[in-house]
């Protein structure tokens, strides 16, 4: 993989995909299994999830909406009325 | 009172017992003993008796007070019953008009908290294996629960304060009070059904502590039943912590407070970025020796005589080639030497071996015997060719040409070939050729025949 599609990639990853992959990387990198070469790519690719996880959790708004109606009903609601 | 010597009529007497009983008898009266008989008719009304141990109490309830029981009033129950008692004029039979109706020795709610957990446990709705798991990191939860009640700011608080990372959407509805249970079953059934758009990974339903009958619609079958129809992990939330309800034993998880919502639906936040440094100071960690290690090994390779004397590698393999082909041809000579050695002995001794002489000596044998044997035939041979040639000069005495050597000569005639022995055998110019004895030819023309005989 090349670097530019990983960046994109981990943009659209939810926080469970990215820890994930995260942990499957440590555990290979740690169990020694790949090559020197692919292993500083995975390494760099780490670094990278570990990023997007430390944005997910600072990007968060602390917010709260309604569900309780979909926006269709409510409307044909009002229009009876 | 004396007997005036009056007489009723039944109605009359009926109903002067019911005055007599209206006027002396409290307006209400609460009752306890044991329920039986009981029938609960279809019009929906019940019919039942009240007994200690030496009488009874015939009681009715009528549909809309049964309605609003919260347990199920069933023979041998215990119960405390309060109404008025009334005569039934047409049949002349007093009853207990009951309008409340609870049990003795535990409250109404506690038993039918009972019956309730006893009916869905034996359906089996608590059972474990139906409990869904949690996902790990939620994105979105929804939180069924009254929007004015503080448990909407205690279950987004505790959310929030350990993950950030989620978005919460609430689904306003009652939670205590007449329906409360069906509008939250109903929520949790509309909230399923557009789940495709909410994409809601847990349902949070809940609300503040209170008194039992407060929480009571967590305590309701219809909630209980759309819990477990929910195909989203429900996670309940209700009261304090000692209140257990319906609800909680249906949900897949139960916080026991809204405020434990957070515990049990979100991990700490906190916590994961401890484990991403410690990741993150592994794999730093791993790199450094990685690359540490990767140098060493370079540098120990380069240090090695391939790459201090490149040629000695090639130089020392030349010199094995050359010393390993001289031994081979010299090997191969030597044998060779060998071989040719063994061949010239093997020789000398067959020359040597007896039978060959002897061989020898048959061949000369057979070379004389050859000899005479060619000897006696050409002998043979000579006898017989004088006796052939004595033969023969004898049967040459017998030729007829033999006579032409004594001047005699044979006359053929040309055109026939026939001998011309007979005037007639030739005729005027024929010709004729004379045979000699040197076996010479004269050929002569017939000029003239002279026939003597025809003359004499």
């Amino acid at each position: 993989m090349a670097g530019k599609n990983e960046k994109t990639d981990t943009g659209k990853m939810t926080f469970e995909q990215t820890i994930t992959e995260l942990t499957a990387i440590v555990d290979k990198i740690e169990q020694g299994r790949i090559p020197l070469q692919d292993s500083l790519q995975q390494y760099e690719r780490a670094m990278a999830l570990i990023k997007h996880c430390r944005t997910i959790l600072q990007q968060a708004e602390k917010r709260i909406e309604k569900i309780s109606e979909p926006e269709d009903r409510k409307q044909a609601g009002q229009d009876k009325e | 009172m004396k007997n005036t010597g009056k007489i009723y009529t039944v109605t009359e007497i009926n109903t002067l017992i019911k005055a007599v009983l209206d006027a002396n008898l409290p307006g209400r009266v609460t009752v306890t003993g044991q329920i039986t008989d009981w029938k609960l008719h279809h019009s929906g009304h019940c019919y039942f008796a009240l007994k200690d141990e030496n009488s009874k109490l015939p009681a009715v309830m009528w549909k809309s007070r049964y309605n609003s029981l919260k347990f199920l009033p069933e023979n041998g129950l215990a119960v405390i019953a309060t109404g008025c008692i009334e005569v039934y004029v047409p049949n002349g039979k007093y009853q207990l008009i009951a309008d409340k109706l609870q049990p003795a020795g535990k409250g109404a709610l506690q038993l039918a908290f009972e019956q309730m957990y006893e009916k869905l446990r034996a359906e089996g709705l608590f059972n474990d294996e139906y409990k869904k798991p949690l996902p790990p990191y939620p994105q979105r939860i929804g939180i069924l629960t009254s929007e004015s009640g503080a448990a909407v700011q205690d279950i987004t608080n505790s959310i929030h304060s350990r993950w950030p990372a989620v978005k919460l959407l609430l689904y306003p509805v009652a939670v205590q009070g007449e329906g409360a249970a069906e509008q939250i079953a109903a929520a949790l059934d509309d909230v399923n059904r557009r789940n495709r758009q909410l994409c809601l990974d847990i349902l949070i339903v809940g609300r503040g502590g209170g008194a039992l009958e407060d929480l009571w619609a967590f305590n309701e079958e219809v909630l209980a039943r759309a819990i477990f129809r929910s195909k989203i992990p429900v996670v309940s939330a209700v009261g304090h912590e000692i209140d257990t309800t319906i609800a909680d034993l249906v949900a897949d998880v139960r916080a026991s407070t809204p405020t434990k919502a957070g515990v049990v639906t979100v991990p700490d936040m906190y916590e994961v970025l401890d484990r991403l440094a410690v990741m993150q100071r592994r794999l730093a960690g791993w790199a450094k020796t990685a690359l540490r290690l990767a140098k060493q090994h370079l540098e120990t390779v380069l240090a090695s005589e391939v790459f201090r004397k490149p040629f000695s590698l090639v130089t020392t393999r030349q010199q094995l080639l050359d010393e390993t082909e001289m031994r081979v041809s010299n090997t191969i000579r030597y044998q060779l030497a060998e071989l040719g050695q063994k061949v010239h002995l093997l020789a000398e001794q067959v020359r040597r071996i007896e039978p060959h002489r002897l061989l020898r000596e048959c061949l000369v044998t057979v070379y004389n015997l050859q000899n005479r044997a060619r000897m006696a035939a050409q002998q043979v041979i000579g006898g017989c060719r004088v006796t052939v040639s004595t033969a023969a000069g004898r049967l040459a005495a017998l030729n007829p040409k033999s006579v032409l050597q004594r001047g005699y000569s044979i006359t053929t005639n040309a055109a026939t070939g026939r001998i011309v022995r007979l005037l007639e055998d030739a005729a005027v110019a024929d010709t004729i050729i004379t045979e000699l004895a040197d076996e010479n030819l004269i050929e002569s023309k017939v000029t003239k025949k002279q026939n003597k005989a025809k003359r004499s």
